[in-house]
């Protein structure tokens, strides 16, 4: 599924936050994750923007680690605030999830 | 550090950021592709328009996911314009709401400014339905100022127009020229201020009636970056009084101030 760019960017940070959460993670790891998981393909140009954003509003904690081969790398760990704000994010996620099952269910219960 | 690392670079500072910032956003910015293991303009594309991205992104919070919604101030359904042949638009629909700010973008000649004139009534749609609010504030890109007359002169015309006594139009001028950090200058005909004085102007002129609808075709133009930054704080206090506002503007930075953007693509 592609998922268009304005529905990634709402729930990006989200999806972020509960695999830092898992564990942490540097950029091209959570790319690889998030793509595993089936939810995107996310470009490095959204990516990227968005874990210097969790990390400004102090959501993410950055710390550099060493690699097998090649540069270091930036590692990501979630914060005390960050969790606040996954446990925020989570529930509006599972309420707007809720309503469009509603309006899937409604749809596949009552077709014309 | 590449030729894209350093363009990188020079554009953020460019853009106002802080030296010691733009090298460390740089650098990591560098790391990030090194990760990858690609090019940075094959992750990021183009390095001036990747400085823009980034730091639009860094002011910008994350879009709510429902919430109060004003009343409907402007609505376009499927809106299209032909000059003849030609179509400059087709099938425009974008809807702005009280306490909204629209954005509509596009390359140069892929009409923005025609579209503008659409929703505020001064051009006609050769298809779809145009409906707006009564109260419609409409700053051009350009004109819409007579030349002899000072700005009090034209804070009293325009508020004739609009059904205020002249003394309330002239103080509510002033009023709203100081929050673009002008003082008007008595007797001085508008044709002897500069350009960016002039689109200040423009600006009260269109709000001087206090419209629900602002419709604004880069007014801008010529402000220094000050008076720039006293634009978008005025159009976020429009937003947070209420009034729908809908801004044309060729520049990707100012998306970050917006909750739509309406991407009218490449020229017809």
């Amino acid at each position: 599924m592609v998922v268009s760019r304005p529905w990634l960017h709402g729930f990006l940070d989200l999806c972020l936050l509960a695999m830092l959460r898992e564990k942490p993670d540097y950029g091209y790891g959570l790319a690889q994750r998030l793509a595993a998981a089936g939810v995107a393909d996310v470009p490095g140009g959204t990516l990227y923007p968005a874990l210097l954003r969790l990390e400004q509003q102090g959501l993410a904690e950055p710390s550099w680690g060493p690699s097998e081969s090649g540069p270091r790398r930036k590692y990501y760990a979630v914060t005390p605030a960050g969790r606040a704000e996954l446990d925020t994010q989570v529930s509006e996620w599972q309420r707007f999830r809720t309503g469009i099952d509603a309006l899937i269910v409604a749809g596949a219960e009552n077709p014309r | 550090m590449t030729g894209w690392d350093s363009r990188f670079e020079t554009e953020l500072l460019r853009l106002g950021v802080q030296p010691g910032r733009a090298r460390q956003l740089a650098e990591e910015t560098a790391q990030q592709a090194a990760e990858c293991a690609a090019a940075p303009d094959s992750l990021f594309g183009p390095a001036h328009l990747y400085a823009r991205h980034l730091l639009s992104e860094l002011k910008t919070a994350a879009v709510p996911l429902g919430g109060a919604k004003g009343p409907v101030r402007l609505r376009l359904t499927g809106v299209g314009k032909r000059y003849r042949r030609r179509t400059v638009l087709d099938g425009v629909n974008l809807t702005v709401r009280a306490g909204e700010v629209a954005a509509i973008v596009g390359a140069n000649g892929c009409g923005k400014s025609t579209l503008l004139r659409i929703c505020a009534g001064l051009t006609r749609p050769t298809s779809g339905s145009v409906q707006r609010t009564r109260r419609v504030g409409f700053v051009p890109q350009d004109a819409g100022t007579a030349d002899w007359l000072t700005a009090d002169e034209h804070f009293t015309l325009f508020g004739a127009a609009a059904g205020m006594a002249p003394r309330r139009a002239r103080s509510t001028g002033e009023h709203l020229a100081a929050r673009l950090a002008w003082r008007p200058t008595k007797s001085q005909p508008t044709q002897h201020l500069s350009g960016g004085t002039r689109q200040k102007l423009n600006l009260v002129l269109g709000e001087l009636h206090a419209p629900d609808l602002l419709l604004l075709d880069e007014p801008y133009q010529g402000f220094d970056q000050g008076t720039y930054l006293d634009f978008w704080q005025q159009v976020h206090s429009w937003r947070d009084a209420g009034r729908a506002v809908v801004v044309v503007t060729h520049l990707l930075h100012d998306l970050q101030h917006v909750d739509h953007v309406h991407d009218l693509g490449a020229a017809q």
